[in-house]
């Protein structure tokens, strides 16, 4: 199986630093951005994946970005990382098209299942 | 407390509780990171690995504690977003006990619930009916002594949906428990209820205190 590529898009940098680290630990390569409008430019220029999105970023919220990743149509599943009072905005997502959402602080394993149901999705 | 008042700290404190998960959220991938490079690093090469390992999980499980504290305290901070709303009784004393068991474990009186077996929903204001039994749970820890329990029970009869505050071992001989009706908590109680649709019944013979929603209200 090739390498899969992941983006982490949130704002929290040591939260998403830390991912990354731990996905590559598990032979998954994670990019990061805490700016929606850097992760748009990343994903236009190395469409990743799979997408880890934070859906409550300041500036360019997860779901305007989510709106965006749709229009480039380049098939990359989206899973939404969601905190409290972002309920309406992960079902939102949902409606958007994302491929699924975890609650904050994730279940690791849970999480790295799902990025892997997540790229087998998009080889169907 | 006006409504306005009641809102602007409820939404204060649900914005800081979603810091506060940010926090624990990093916290735990960072756990999760020294716990992930211990599994892979030898004991001949660490010697102190399992003292580390021990500690680690020590942090993992303060996360949790303050996952669930957070998680129930950003609930309660929403209480006051809907002014009136279809409230499951069972879980509003639960919620309630989770947040109030310290103020009784530092007396050392217990606060329990058996959560009736089946559904019990009242269309109420959620905020003010913890307020109201917030004031019970005070007025029995105030008067009961070490030792005591307080058990908030939901009921449902014919005509009536109804929450029992009973006390529970711990009261002094000869005590007259609702005699003194000029109690601050007792007052409070029944302006709340009052302002609920509520009734209130008082027994000395249980010691307990009934909040009562007539079905037809």
């Amino acid at each position: 199986m090739s390498e899969i590529n992941v983006l982490i898009v949130d704002d929290e940098e040591e939260l998403v630093s830390t991912l990354a680290e731990r996905l590559s630990l598990r032979d998954i390569r994670a990019q990061t951005a805490t700016d929606g409008e850097v992760a748009l430019k990343m994903i236009e220029k190395e469409p990743p994946d799979v997408v880890l999105l934070d859906v409550m970023m300041p500036g360019l919220g997860g779901l305007e970005i989510m709106k965006r990743i749709n229009a480039m149509d380049l098939n990359i599943p989206v899973i939404l990382l969601t905190g409290y009072g972002s309920t309406e905005q992960s079902n939102e997502g949902m409606n958007l098209g994302a491929y699924d959402y975890v609650l904050k602080p994730c279940d690791f394993g849970g999480l790295v299942a799902k990025i892997h149901e997540a790229v087998q999705s998009k080889q169907k | 407390m006006t409504e306005k008042e009641i809102a602007f700290i409820g939404r204060i404190t649900a914005g800081v509780t979603h810091e506060v998960n940010n926090v624990l959220a990093s916290i735990r991938e960072i756990s999760g990171l020294l716990s992930d490079i211990l599994s892979i690093t030898s004991e001949e090469s660490f010697t102190r690995k399992e003292k580390f390992e021990t500690s680690i999980q020590k942090i993992q499980n303060q996360e949790k504690r303050g996952v669930k504290l957070i998680n129930q305290l950003n609930k309660f901070a929403h209480l006051p977003d809907v002014s009136s709303t279809e409230t499951d009784l069972n879980e509003l004393i639960e919620h309630l006990i989770f947040l109030t068991e310290r103020f009784g474990r530092i007396k050392n009186i217990k606060l329990h619930t058996q959560p009736s077996g089946q559904s019990v929903k009242v269309i109420t204001n959620p905020f003010y009916l913890q307020m109201a039994l917030y004031n019970c749970i005070e007025y029995f820890l105030r008067k009961l002594d070490a030792g005591g329990m307080i058990v908030i029970n939901p009921d449902i009869r014919k005509n009536e949906y109804s929450i029992s505050i009973n006390a529970e071992g711990g009261l002094p001989e000869n005590s007259t428990l609702f005699k003194d009706a000029s109690s601050e908590e007792l007052l409070n109680l029944n302006k709340i209820t009052t302002s609920l649709g509520a009734i209130l019944e008082f027994d000395d013979s249980i010691p307990g205190i009934r909040i009562i929603f007539p079905i037809n209200a």
